[in-house]
């Protein structure tokens, strides 16, 4: 009883290790390639499970998402003769695992270090071409898409493929930008001294006016007054005429007398008179006449 | 041999005649089980329950036990906001939703979590450089959230970081075809969408399986090295309102003023004009009625205006009579000292005129009366 169930355990077991060295899964993020003694046997295994030849064959597995290269910032040159630094980073994935392996052993840092090359002289290239405006600006997304389809077609051998390589960021180095802040604040300060100066234009626009305003309304007044007192006077003068018309030679006597009153009457007024006249007419001792 | 024919009525794990009540004897069953497969194993067959019989309902048990354990293990449980994905073998088999659910437990199937609702949140914040060559400073953040758990595990690794860097790209994209004074005064709103649809375009090309909630742009500033000119840039334009508002205030003050100028100019020719022809007529009716009165008596009228004038005239002023009969002598009239005399004595309050009598020194005197009248006329002019 024991001797046999002995056995049987032992052909239990003995079944269970040759089963599970039949036997493998494959993930969804997976790839996998079965090597017989270090050979490719097979690499084109979908997610699931499956068969191989225990001991004989084993089984390596390799990513099969989507991979992110990302690179320090580098320097290019523009056409301008220009640097400008740039970040990129690059989508990629396994495309053909066999080639892969055989042109890395499996390792991704291989397949890195020769994508980023390849981008890298593709940037220069591009850049090279083109100036920071068309760079950064107009062309950017047209530079992106004719790298990722060169890097494509480079990486082909190496089993990978490329999906997409975007630019992070393009940025002026640091002496540069010193000098894109100084045109920028002389900017500044031309819009704000035109800001000012025109503020001032308008400013003395309306004060000119208001004064010229101010002009034309007192000399109207003045002009309107003169002719009020100018008819005043007229009438005034017409008045005094009519009434002193009656009788002129009264009105002489009458005015002149008044000249007197008013006009010899202080005592800084120095008079020197011989006494006759019709007023000194009883002034002498009365002569024997 | 059917199970239950009738009058057999056996069942062959009973291997007699059904007994009918209870629940199955575990170790019955077991000892029966024994019987039917250990008779056809050997010799050992028939032994009974002992040492042996224990063991291997021992080892019974423990199989069974482990099975139910990993049965067990195949509950799960799936959060509200979660989602599960199922593996079997490692190819994706199912997706379930919220729930308690069971499944096949590894190594066959295997369950993977995936939260679908929480809201996810990156940022990025540097300086960037415009259409226009300029660099501003941009903050910007974006909401977003799995879409598709399955592309969120299968298809990308470390896609969470990946839309970080698609949106890094992004905001630069959008920012370098726009112009500063844009993206930093009406674009916001623009730079937001633009961005927003960069962003899930270049997520969806990897098939992230993220879905974008939402852009916001933070904050959009010139760099710091040029705030202060900016700042100053903003104080011109407000000077310049500042400015022209003054001038129209000026303008406002000036314009009434004037106006009231005006009118008081008018107003004062007015008052002119009637001043005068009032006196004019004043004047002028004085005159008539002293004429009307003059013509009644002429002579007389003529001869007490005449001196009444002349008396004011006299009384007044200083004189030197000089009586021109009394033979051609020469006269010294110092007549600036008289003046001055005349002058300075009119400023004291007893202050006296002088007449000279009819002798020829031509002295000056004082005259009580004379200097009386001096002094009432002086009083009153002043």
């Amino acid at each position: 009883m024991t001797g046999r169930q002995l056995i049987v355990l032992a052909v239990a077991l003995g079944g269970l290790i040759i089963l599970s060295g039949s036997v493998f899964t494959v993930d969804e993020r997976e790839y996998a390639i079965l090597f017989q003694f270090g050979e490719i046997r097979r690499a084109d295994f979908e997610p699931g499970l499956h068969l191989k030849t225990p001991f004989v064959q084993n089984v390596r597995r390799f990513e099969r998402r989507i991979l992110t290269l990302d690179n320090q910032p580098e320097r290019f040159l523009t056409r301008e003769q220009k640097n400008v630094i740039v970040d990129f980073y690059a989508k990629w994935r396994i495309k053909d695992v066999g080639a892969f392996y055989r042109a890395t052993q499996g390792q991704e840092s291989i397949a890195l270090s020769r994508l980023s090359d390849i981008i890298r002289k593709g940037l220069r290239s591009e850049f090279g071409k083109r100036t920071i405006e068309e760079a950064v600006s107009g062309e950017r997304a047209q530079i992106m898409q004719m790298i990722s389809l060169s890097a494509n077609k480079q990486v082909d051998d190496l089993g990978i493929e490329v999906v997409d390589v975007r630019v992070q960021r393009i940025d002026l180095p640091g002496n540069v930008s010193e000098s894109v802040y100084n045109r920028m604040r002389s900017e500044r300060q031309e819009v704000a001294a035109e800001f000012r100066a025109e503020g001032a234009e308008a400013a003395e626009r309306i004060r000119a006016e208001a004064d010229r305003q101010r002009e034309v309304v007192l000399a109207n007044a003045y002009n309107q007054a003169e002719q009020t007192r100018g008819v005043g006077d007229a009438e005034s003068t017409e008045i005094y005429a009519q009434a002193f018309d009656r009788n002129r030679e009264f009105y002489s006597f009458y005015r002149s007398l008044e000249v007197y009153r008013n006009a010899i009457s202080d005592s800084g007024d120095m008079l020197i008179l011989q006494p006759e006249g019709e007023l000194f007419q009883y002034f002498n001792p009365p002569s024997p006449r | 041999m059917a199970w239950n024919e009738p009058g057999k009525d056996q069942d062959p794990w009973s291997g007699g005649p059904k007994k009918g009540d209870g629940p199955p004897d575990l170790d019955e069953i077991w000892k029966q089980f024994r019987q039917r497969f250990g008779r056809g194993g050997g010799k050992d067959g028939g032994a009974g329950p002992g040492g042996p019989g224990m063991g291997q309902r021992g080892v019974l048990l423990i199989v069974i036990a482990a099975a139910a354990v990993w049965g067990f293990s195949g509950f799960y449980t799936v959060d509200d906001a979660e989602r599960a994905v199922i593996l079997q073998f490692g190819k994706y088999h199912d997706t379930e939703g919220p729930g308690l659910h069971w499944r096949i437990p590894s190594p066959i199937q295997s369950v993977e979590l995936v939260n679908v609702d929480s809201i996810r949140n990156v940022s990025d914040r540097a300086t960037m450089l415009t259409q226009d060559e300029n660099i501003v400073d941009v903050d910007i953040a974006t909401q977003y959230k799995v879409g598709s758990p399955e592309d969120f595990l299968f298809k990308i690794r470390e896609p969470d970081r990946t839309l970080h860097q698609a949106l890094r790209s992004a905001v630069r994209e959008v920012v370098g075809k726009a112009d500063m004074d844009f993206i930093l005064t009406e674009g916001r709103s623009e730079v937001e969408a633009r961005t927003r649809e960069i962003l899930q375009e270049a997520v969806d090309s990897y098939s992230t399986g993220l879905l974008v909630t939402g852009v916001n742009l933070r904050d959009a500033q010139p760099p710091e090295q040029v705030q202060d000119a900016f700042a100053d840039a903003i104080r011109a334009r407000e000077d310049h309102q500042r400015l022209i508002n003054e001038a129209q205030a000026y303008s406002n003050d000036v314009l009434p003023k004037a106006r009231g100028g005006a009118a008081r100019l008018v107003a004062e020719a007015e008052a002119y004009r009637e001043r005068v022809v009032a006196r004019a007529e004043g004047q002028a009716s004085r005159f008539s009625a002293l004429l009307t009165e003059y013509e009644r008596a002429p002579q007389v009228t003529r001869k007490r205006l005449y001196l009444d004038a002349m008396e004011t005239v006299l009384a007044n002023s200083s004189k030197v009579i000089v009586d021109d009969e009394a033979g051609n002598q020469m006269l010294y009239l110092p007549l600036d000292q008289l003046i001055r005399q005349r002058s300075g004595l009119k400023t004291d309050v007893g202050g006296s005129s002088s007449k000279s009598g009819s002798d020829s020194s031509g002295t000056s005197g004082g005259d009580t009366s004379g200097s009386r009248i001096q002094d009432l006329r002086s009083r009153r002019r002043n």
